[in-house]
């Protein structure tokens, strides 16, 4: 049997695949082969044997036949004492027969005729006729496959014996021949299975390695992956590895769709509507007769911080401990009240602050006493509610100081006017500069509405910052003069003309010196420094002003956020100035940064990326 | 990483600076969830510092965001430049946040 390549497929570098087959091909090959030539062998020795018996039985019967005739004509040569006749009778006959021996035996044993001459020994027959030798064979007829005995009976004389030997005509030769040709055949036919192998055996691999992954099926394997063949074991192998990802595929596909089943139960079981109230960003508790929890979805637990499944079934008492709307829901419950009612619940204790604004209304207009709670986190609401108060309350001051001033100038430039030309002079000027102050503080309201309403835009165009700057100092001169604190502007000797929206860079600046002004007290300082570079526009405002501390520096660019230090509560301002500043500034794709020491001065910076007019 | 948080009103504006990557990205996340539990979710994340965000950045994003779904809320996201914008949209998940120009606007949608 040729070698079988085993270790050239184990060496593949194909690790999962399946590189048996071979061992399987090989063994049955051998056995296939050998079971052959045993059949062949086996046929060979049946066909011979028979052949043998049947030629054996028909040679016994023509000797038999020969026998008698020859024993019947010997008999009356013999008779007649005609021994030479008789010696040719038996040579011709045992020639013509092809009989290996044949002699007429007497009864002592002496050979009267036989077809070997050298046993012809007697010259005549004896006168007195033999007897048979005491112990001697008797004289018999007899019969077997090879030789024939025939008593013969001479007249006159007495007995004697016919012996012929017949030779089997197929010999212990021609055996050994029949066998090399069995042989010969069998070789042959090993040689043409061998060829047959070799040519088969890539597809006899293939069924081997089938074989073997079905056995791997049955032994339990269920990887799909380690029951793929070798590709280049022929078309059988990619028919197989394609019934494999079929199945492989089918099953995924089963698995899938059972996932997607699975999941869709999920889905159904959580209905639209159960999916629309966890979207609601507000808490919802439906509350029974019981006062126990009917439901609750997802922003409830978050604001009751409790998990869904707790609440359920719960009393409400037992985990709201808001004693207005426990009662609420009892009173609803108990028929007491079919209206709605609202609390407001500030959270200070333990976990978020926040204030939570707690709704209780019957789900039913009949009696059920089924009631609806809903949780709204009202906290920004109320900051910002909060800061509109103070805005209007410190909006309403503002406005009130400058129509006081103008309206008792007014009231002094009447009556003393006309004779007081220079008290006439004076009150128009601070008539106009209150008006200015009026004008900037309705400018800064409509900003802030612009903002809260988010239409806060900038009108861009062309801004000559010479003139920028000479405006602002015209305008707080006479402020700084009032008060006694030296204001100077460090300006660069020439500026570019920029792109951005005047007015409201003006109002950032306004509001930066006004506040510098404002709260430093008198003999103080503020310096505006300018610098313009090509791409950058720095305003430094330096005050020897109150200060800020580091806890108020963060937050007084929120809107409507005044510092918390006394001195400034004693100061007008709405809290906007800042904020308002910062947003124009980060609208021009800028900054307003703060750096201060308490009691020792403030420096507000704005930086602004210069984009020059075209 | 720095975070520097601001208050507006009730809203607390958190404003990351610096690339959100992996190495960031816990201390965000341990931060965001700090924030969501000391003010039911009243506030704002900042990116206008943030030049780019990883995997990891955007995962403890979606982390907190999923988070705060379970109680009808999401992470509001303001001031997003181009790139994180991009990165958000190419893996599908923007739609996990609300998106704000600026931190005003996203303050303003408390109310």
């Amino acid at each position: 049997m040729d070698a079988v390549p085993i270790d050239t497929l184990k060496s593949a570098p194909r690790s999962r695949l399946l590189p048996h087959g071979e061992s399987v091909v090989a063994s049955a090959g051998l056995a296939l082969a050998a079971l052959l030539l045993c059949v062949m062998s086996a046929s060979a020795w049946w066909v011979h044997h028979t052949q043998q018996t049947v030629l054996d039985a028909s040679r016994a019967t023509q000797t038999r036949a020969a026998g008698d005739l020859l024993a019947e004509t010997a008999e009356v040569l013999l008779a007649q004492d005609d021994l030479s006749a008789a010696r040719r009778l038996v040579a011709d006959t045992a020639r013509a027969h092809e009989f290996s021996s044949c002699r007429i035996v007497l009864p002592d044993g002496q050979v009267a005729a036989s077809l070997d001459v050298s046993e012809n020994k007697l010259h005549q027959l004896p006168a007195p006729w033999p007897q048979a030798r005491p112990g001697g064979a008797p004289l018999s007829a007899d019969a077997s496959r090879t030789s024939v005995n025939i008593p013969l009976a001479i007249p006159g004389r007495g007995q004697a014996q016919l012996e012929i030997s017949s030779a089997s005509s197929i010999g212990y030769g021609s055996e050994w021949e029949a066998m090399a040709g069995v042989g010969t055949i069998g070789a042959a036919a090993l040689v043409v299975l061998l060829a047959l192998y070799r040519r088969m055996r890539r597809k006899l691999r293939a069924m081997g390695a089938i074989r073997e992954a079905l056995a791997a099926v049955a032994a339990g394997e269920t990887a799909m992956a380690a029951l793929v063949i070798g590709p280049d074991l022929g078309p059988e192998a990619g028919a197989w590895n394609q019934v494999i990802a079929e199945t492989d595929r089918v099953r995924r596909q089963a698995v899938a769709e059972r996932a997607r089943e699975a999941l869709g139960r999920r889905q159904e079981s959580s209905s639209d509507l159960d999916a629309a109230c966890d979207a609601l960003p507000q808490g919802l508790l439906v509350v029974d007769e019981k006062s126990c929890v009917k439901y609750a979805n997802g922003a409830a637990a978050g604001f009751l911080r409790s998990k869904r499944d707790d609440l359920a079934g719960k009393d409400i008492g037992k985990f709201l401990d808001v004693a207005g709307v426990v009662q609420a829901v009892r009173d609803v419950a108990t028929g007491a009240s079919r209206r709605r009612q609202t609390l407001d619940v500030e959270q200070k204790d333990d976990g978020p602050a926040g204030v939570l604004r707690f709704t209780v209304r019957p789900v039913r207009r009949d009696d059920s006493g089924t009631a609806m709670i809903t949780i709204e986190d009202i906290t920004q609401q109320r900051a910002a509610e909060e800061a509109r108060h103070r805005f209007v309350a410190q909006a309403t001051h503002e406005l009130r100081t400058p129509l006081t001033n103008i309206r008792l100038y007014v009231e002094t430039a009447i009556e003393d006017g006309e004779a007081d030309p220079a008290m006439r002079s004076k009150c128009l000027n601070v008539i106009n500069g209150e008006t200015r102050r009026l004008e900037r503080i309705v400018g800064e309201m409509l900003s802030v509405a612009e903002i809260e309403a988010g239409s806060f835009k900038l009108q861009t165009d062309d801004v000559r910052l010479d003139q920028l700057f000479e405006d602002l100092l015209a305008d707080y001169q006479q402020q700084a003069l009032d008060k006694n604190v030296t204001l100077t502007f460090h300006l660069p000797p020439k500026f570019p003309v920029v792109q951005g929206d005047r007015d409201k860079i003006l109002l950032a600046l306004h509001n930066l010196v006004g506040n510098a002004l404002k709260y430093t007290p008198e003999t103080g300082k503020v310096d505006v420094v300018v610098e313009a570079t090509e791409k950058l526009l720095s305003v430094q405002v330096r005050d020897t002003g109150i200060g800020i501390s580091d806890e108020d520096a963060e937050k007084i660019f929120d809107r409507f956020y005044r510092a918390r230090d006394p001195r400034v509560a004693k100061i007008t301002g709405s809290g906007l100035g800042l904020t308002l500043a910062r947003e124009v500034v980060r609208l021009h794709g800028g900054d307003v940064t703060v750096e201060s020491r308490l009691n020792q001065g403030s420096t507000f910076t704005i930086t602004l990326p210069m984009k020059t007019a075209a | 990483m720095k975070i520097t948080e601001q208050r507006q009103g009730a809203v607390t504006v958190l404003k990351p600076e610096g690339a959100l990557v992996e190495a960031d990205a816990p201390a965000l996340k341990a931060r965001l969830t700090e924030a969501l539990s000391a003010s039911l979710g009243r506030f704002v994340v900042d990116l206008s510092a943030v030049p780019y965000v990883d995997s990891k950045g955007l995962e403890a994003l979606v982390d907190v965001t999923e988070e705060m779904g379970r109680v009808g809320q999401a992470l509001r996201l303001c001031a997003a430049n181009k790139t994180v914008r991009e990165v958000l949209d190419l893996t599908d998940l923007a739609t996990l946040f609300d998106h704000f120009d600026d931190a005003n606007a996203a303050v303003r949608s408390f109310l």
